[in-house]
């Protein structure tokens, strides 16, 4: 996920609107896709999720997103497929019906897959971790420790990636041959090489904890909070379109 | 001032002391550079001073260590850290934000700094380091390079009477380096005392004003840089390699050739070489 839940620096409406906001339309436009069961309405929400990645100029790492969740997408529309076997049949074999019913419903899954995931996930791109953590530190008065712990597992992301690619590069000069098509043969070889990742991670973890711990972690309080986030117009009118959405979605049910 | 009294160190799951019986003085102002092979026990030093020994690494903990009149074994890290900042070898494993200015006001939102005094500090800290246009970067965009200077301009920041480093030019390229030391002999001259293992003995020797070399857990050699050189015969059989233009005047001492003390700095290379030719 390198550079997919990385932030990417600007200054676009969404970049400027408050954390909370972004974190709360995010959640009303998941739970807008998993109340809905229209098609029109899903896709409708899809376009809206990239039409927010052009506006936040993260059109690339929505696309890249969307490309990392299609081998997700393609391996649950089988499984629907395959277990599904409610509905008229357009082809049956080895006793197995592939019906219209199993089709449609593995389709509106993988539509509320990507609309769920999509916003959380631009949201993370346009959003500065410090500042989604001083949100919810000073306005819903989550414990900071609880805000450090998410923001510091999500900064960890790419500092693991980048130790799992120093590993696999090492096997690689050593002759080991990761270009495999096989995924059992492909698995048998990334456990052995999983193991430093491991050892790594916890030593970087201790140092982290370390390292905090010596710049007065123990001592924040809420009121040291330097910047601190404030709702604006935008943000209500975000909101508001929230609202209209699960609306929408519940009256297009009806 | 720091202060070591019979100071001995074994981490828990440790056979043999890391530090063993340790007495010394660092005083306010000093610039103590420390060497040592590797395993000799020079970051279990620095623990010892910021107080992650024996706070978070236990063991056996004999003797005392004092900073500025605080009990590290009383003091809790977080009160030592108001004296003593720390920037640690892996630089990865100290970033604890994403963006570079949101590093820096880490510890300064912690450690409850006025408000009106934040930006001041982290402006300042970035243009004594240089990196006042990596401020907005995403940390993770930066060098190795890039990431150590912000780690040493966060714990600037912060102002701290003692700044303990293990390691700070590990990633750096030379220029980097240079200027990196050249700003911790800045705040070396503005009173802050300054601790930093490093491996490249040459640059310790050009700016530290201390050196101690510490080997196999044990205090070999501590005194000014010129008392320490003067020991290189020593230092050579650690496995330490003194500076060549050292190993140059011991040389030149044994062919009779200089009778000058060996040269800690470039003035006193080109008056060794001047006698030498005669």
């Amino acid at each position: 996920m390198r550079g997919v839940l990385d932030y990417v620096p600007g200054n676009t409406i969404l970049h400027r609107l408050d954390p909370r906001t972004k974190l709360l339309i995010s959640l009303m436009i998941c739970i807008a896709a998993f109340i809905s069961d229209s098609e029109i309405f899903l896709l409708g929400l899809l376009a809206l999720n990239l039409l927010f990645a052009f506006i936040g100029g993260v059109t690339a790492q929505a696309l890249r997103m969307l490309k990392g969740l299609s081998k997700a997408c393609v391996f649950m529309f089988i499984l629907q497929v395959l277990f599904i076997q409610q509905g008229e049949p357009y082809f049956s074999f080895i006793g197995i019906h592939i019906t219209d019913y199993g089709v449609r419903t593995a389709y509106m899954v993988i539509l509320r897959l990507l609309d769920a995931t999509l916003p959380l996930s631009l949201m993370l791109t346009v959003t500065r971790l410090t500042d989604l953590s001083n949100a919810l530190v000073v306005h819903w008065h989550l414990p900071y420790q609880y805000a450090f712990t998410v923001t510091t597992a999500l900064h960890f992301i790419p500092v693991f990636f980048n130790d799992m690619q120093a590993i696999t590069e090492a096997q690689i000069a050593r002759g080991v041959s990761l270009d495999t098509r096989n995924p059992i043969k492909k698995i048998k070889l990334m456990i052995p090489m999983s193991v430093p990742l491991l050892v790594s991670s916890v030593k970087k973890t201790e140092q982290e904890a370390i390292a905090v711990e010596l710049r007065g972690f123990n001592l924040r309080t809420r009121a040291s909070t330097y910047k601190v986030p404030h709702m604006h117009a935008a943000d209500a009118a975000a909101l508001l379109l929230g609202a209209v959405l699960i609306a929408a979605a519940v009256l297009l049910n009806r | 001032m720091i202060e070591f009294k019979d100071f001995s160190f074994r981490y828990a799951s440790g056979k043999a002391n890391a530090l063993q019986n340790v007495n010394l003085t660092i005083d306010d102002g000093d610039f103590v550079g420390i060497i040592g092979n590797s395993g000799a026990g020079k970051t279990t030093f620095t623990y010892a001073v910021n107080g992650i020994v024996p706070h978070h690494y236990k063991g056996d903990f004999y003797g005392a260590v004092t900073v500025n009149g605080l009990d590290t074994v009383d003091s809790k890290p977080e009160q030592l850290a108001v004296h003593v900042g720390s920037v640690f070898q892996d630089v990865d494993a100290q970033m604890v934000a994403s963006m570079v200015e949101d590093e820096l006001l880490f510890g300064l939102e912690n450690f409850g700094i006025p408000h009106d005094q934040i930006e001041q500090r982290v402006t300042e800290a970035l243009e004594e380091i240089g990196i006042s246009d990596l401020r907005m970067r995403d940390l993770d965009s930066l060098s190795g390079g890039q990431k150590q200077k912000v780690a040493v301009a966060a714990i600037l920041a912060l102002r701290p009477d003692i700044i303990v480093l293990d390691e700070p030019t590990g990633e750096l390229d030379p220029q980097s380096s240079e200027q990196i030391y050249s700003l911790l002999q800045e705040l070396n001259r503005r009173g802050t005392t300054i601790v930093a293992v490093e491996q490249k003995i040459g640059l310790l020797c050009r700016y530290a004003t201390k050196l101690l070399l510490i080997d196999k857990g044990c205090v070999m050699l501590y005194g000014t840089v010129r008392e320490v050189l003067q020991q290189s015969s020593r230092m050579e059989e650690i496995g330490i390699h003194v500076p060549r233009i050292v190993s140059l005047h011991k040389e030149l001492t044994r062919m009779g050739l200089v009778r000058c003390p060996a040269p800690v700095n470039m003035d006193e290379a080109e008056a060794m070489a001047k006698e030498a030719l005669g």
